[in-house]
């Protein structure tokens, strides 16, 4: 028949696709269920390659093994390999380094929660997301989740969804070391604010504490911090832990202010409707909170500035 | 008619050139030039194309510089780059064979252009001054209009006006009729023989053998860089000395 | 498609344009002055001259826009202190810092695109024919009447459609203004896709919709004036 036909050439076709590739990045809930058979057959295939490879795969992932035809982040992990969205340039929570490593409290929950998926850390391909192109890279599938800085809100819900939050930041100041009259964001009258261009907290202090402040805006946070180190600018604001990473770059000559206002959720982006891999990963995150492994990864990155550890969140469910 | 020589009188020549040397690369193209034109005489000179005779005419106001030698224009010797030169360029006019009218102004604009930027005159007077000079070369009607509405020996007449607007001592002519049509020819032959009548000391480049006989007072012939025969236009076309001046005779009036 | 951001009060388009005009307009004015200078410096006699505006156009034709842009910010006005507007102590700075901002912009658009009209310029003057210059010259005209009268005059006229070429890119240039915090259109743009995430292609629609309004006519207008303006030989 005609229509067996198409079907095992579109079968056979994608078992090939994914037996040469060794991921999945084709699946949509909207493919012909014959398309998503081929998947799981091929998926067992290269499952059984993967769990030979890694004979500690986590129960959380082999509970989730019946759902993974939907969700692209447990297909490539089940392939034993993820493509992971990080910033590459804020220091303390991540960053690509000059010899190609990646460190920072984002790539270390983007580690952790890959190992709990089953994957090896080393199996991670980073990949620069920038604040702007994050919803697109998630939604064009180039990237299984994000871990940069991605505050959960609203208007990104409707494109996006959102494991955690592995993290609460506060908004805050960050001053030279010497300063002493800009106590929090009250005392910005008459001064001058640096944020990154788009940036909305900035716009937040204006609005909320002091109306008389002076808004100057760079592309990156690295620009407001060197025009502040020359005295161009007096604060620059953004989240506390974000500020904390450029204090710790510049060790005795910034501090952040400490008088943090306002809650931002930082969650991990993933495909829109994916449940499955949403709880996979909230799972991650709740048990990288319970062994420790949060904490200490918060000190050995952001600790050196003098940043006070906050409580963990609760990762919704 | 008499050719004049440096020592003719208290006033020194108009032009005069001494020791005059210049190379293109490795071409002698000036070899030791020797020459004074008294005021008022009419200069034509001839020779093969390659001769050097458009490099002399051009090295007069320096548009061509020379290698050593000395050039002085009515007692004052040229001056290097700088105001000075331009000062003394506006004193000796010039006409080229491609005419050269700034393509950009009207006819009128070409002409006051000298008077007003180099002389200082008022616009007023400048008009004053070009309406004559272009009534006089028969062109007044044109005034406003541009270079390239205008024929060749039109154009070639605006820029005799433009050089006669500067109240030249010297006009400098390098082939003014060369690039023309042989109809427009005698148009611009005419107005030159009128400027010679009037005493106008002039240099002329040129192939035109009617007009040297007609308003020459001496003929050079050039041949590689030399000034090969120097005498009235009488004894040049009549009786050349050099085998070369004899040569070229017999190739350019066979016909 | 959804348009809601255009009446959001938040959201002034039309002032960003308006700051997208100016930012054009006094650039391209002092572009067009350097870059004629720049252009007589390269054809000039002294040597000196000649390699120091050739270095200069070199120089900074290589360096790329952002860079400059945001070198005006925080190597000139930061580090070494070039100050264009003056901070009125116990006043909102945010009017200083807005002057500050745009006129570094202007200062860096106008180094960078002069070096563009310097070479299209040069390129003009070899159009014009030596005997122009040298008829000039022959009439007792001074270097600099010989350049700025007779040679400039025709060598501009010859490169009009190429100046609108670089009018254009300067136009679109203007949007690294919003690296140094000139709220210009494409500044308002990345607070757009910042708070109206949602709206992508809208907000890339009515910013991409600005900029073809003001540079479409643009080039129209340098194509016939071209025409006018081209030297008949």
């Amino acid at each position: 028949m005609r229509f067996r036909t198409i079907a095992s050439v579109v079968a056979g076709a994608a078992a090939l696709a994914l037996a040469v590739s060794g991921c999945s990045s084709s699946s949509t809930p909207s493919e012909s269920s014959v398309a998503s058979a081929a998947q799981s057959v091929a998926q067992s295939a290269t499952s059984k390659v993967a769990s030979a490879a890694s004979a500690a795969q986590s129960a959380a992932s082999s509970a989730l093994a019946g759902a993974t035809g939907n969700s692209q982040v447990l297909s490539s992990a089940d392939a034993g390999k993820l493509v992971v969205g990080i910033k590459f340039t804020q220091p303390g929570l991540g960053v690509k380094n000059p010899d190609g490593t990646f460190s920072g409290f984002d790539v270390e929950v983007a580690k952790y929660v890959a190992d709990k998926l089953g994957v090896d850390p080393s199996k991670i391909e980073f990949v620069e997301a920038n604040s702007a192109q994050r919803e697109d890279l998630i939604g064009k599938g180039q990237v299984d989740y994000i871990v940069a800085t991605y505050s959960i809100t609203d208007a990104r819900k409707e494109k996006v969804n959102f494991a955690g939050p592995y993290f609460i930041a506060h908004q805050d100041l960050l001053v030279k070391s010497d300063n002493t009259d800009i106590t929090g964001p009250e005392a910005m009258a008459g001064k001058i604010l640096c944020s990154v261009t788009g940036s909305t907290s900035a716009q937040t202090i204006k609005d909320k504490y002091a109306a008389d402040v002076a808004l100057q805006e760079y592309p990156t946070y690295s620009d407001c911090v060197d025009a502040l180190l020359s005295g161009a600018v007096d604060a620059v604001t953004t989240d506390d832990v974000i500020l904390a990473g450029f204090a710790a770059q510049h060790p005795g000559q910034l501090k952040v202010v400490g008088k943090g206002f306002s809650n931002e959720n930082y969650g991990i982006g993933l495909k829109k409707d994916d449940t499955a891999g949403t709880a996979a990963i909230n799972t991650a995150i709740a048990a990288m909170i319970a062994d420790g492994s949060w904490k200490k990864a918060l000190e050995d990155t952001v600790g050196p500035s003098g940043y006070t550890i906050p409580a963990a969140p609760t990762p919704s469910s | 008619m008499t050719v004049a020589g440096p020592s003719d009188g208290a006033r020194p020549p108009m032009i005069s050139m001494h020791d005059v040397q210049k190379h293109f690369g490795t071409l002698h193209v000036l070899k030791n030039i020797r020459l004074d034109v008294p005021g008022g005489q009419v200069v034509i000179v001839i020779g093969p194309s390659g001769s050097g005779k458009s490099t002399l005419c051009r090295t007069i106001n320096r548009l061509e510089s020379i290698d050593s030698g000395d050039i002085a224009i009515d007692g004052v010797p040229l001056p290097a780059e700088g105001k000075g030169l331009a000062q003394l360029r506006a004193d000796v006019g010039m006409v080229f064979q491609s005419f050269n009218l700034f393509a950009h102004k009207t006819i009128l604009q070409n002409v006051t252009l000298g008077p007003i930027k180099v002389r200082k005159m008022s616009k007023k007077d400048a008009d004053e001054l070009a309406d004559s000079l272009l009534q006089r070369v028969g062109i007044a009607e044109q005034r406003d209009k541009l270079p390239a509405q205008l024929s060749g020996g039109q154009q070639q007449r605006v820029a005799i006006a433009r050089a006669l607007a500067m109240k030249p001592k010297v006009m400098l002519f390098d082939e003014p009729t060369s690039a023309l049509d042989p109809e427009m020819v005698n148009e611009v032959l005419d107005v030159m023989v009128s400027l010679a009548r009037e005493g106008m000391t002039m240099v002329v480049v040129t192939h035109e053998m009617g007009f040297a006989r007609k308003a020459g007072d001496r003929v050079l012939f050039m041949a590689d860089g030399e000034i090969v025969e120097d005498g009235t236009p009488q004894e040049f076309f009549t009786n050349p000395t050099s085998n070369r001046a004899k040569d070229f005779l017999s190739k350019i009036l066979t016909h | 498609m959804d348009f809601s951001f255009l009446s959001d009060p938040r959201y002034d388009v039309l002032g960003a344009f308006w700051v997208t005009v100016q930012l054009t307009v006094w650039s391209a004015i002092g572009a067009f002055i350097l870059g004629v200078v720049l252009a007589a410096m390269r054809v000039c006699p002294v040597p000196l001259m000649r390699g120091f505006a050739g270095g200069v156009v070199n120089i900074v034709r290589n360096i790329p826009l952002t860079l400059i842009i945001i070198m005006m910010s925080q190597v000139i006005a930061n580090q070494l202190g070039l100050r264009l507007a003056t901070r009125q102590p116990g006043v909102n700075p945010q009017a200083f810092l807005d002057t500050q901002n745009f006129r570094l912009a202007v200062l860096g658009f106008i180094i960078y695109t002069s070096t563009f009209v310097c070479e299209a310029i040069r390129s003009g003057i070899n159009t014009v024919p030596p005997g122009q210059a040298e008829a000039a010259r022959a009439v007792g005209l001074t270097f600099t009447q010989v350049l700025g009268i007779v040679v400039l005059p025709q060598a501009i006229r010859a490169v009009v459609a190429p100046l609108g070429s670089v009018l254009i890119a300067l136009i679109k240039n203007t949007t690294v203004a919003s690296a140094i915090g000139v709220s210009e259109a494409a500044l308002l743009m990345n607070t757009l896709l910042e708070n109206e995430a949602d709206k992508f292609t809208a907000v890339f629609l009515v910013i991409a919709a600005g900029f073809i309004v003001l540079a479409l006519p643009t080039g129209l207008v340098f194509g016939s004036l071209a025409k006018k303006a081209s030297v008949k030989r």
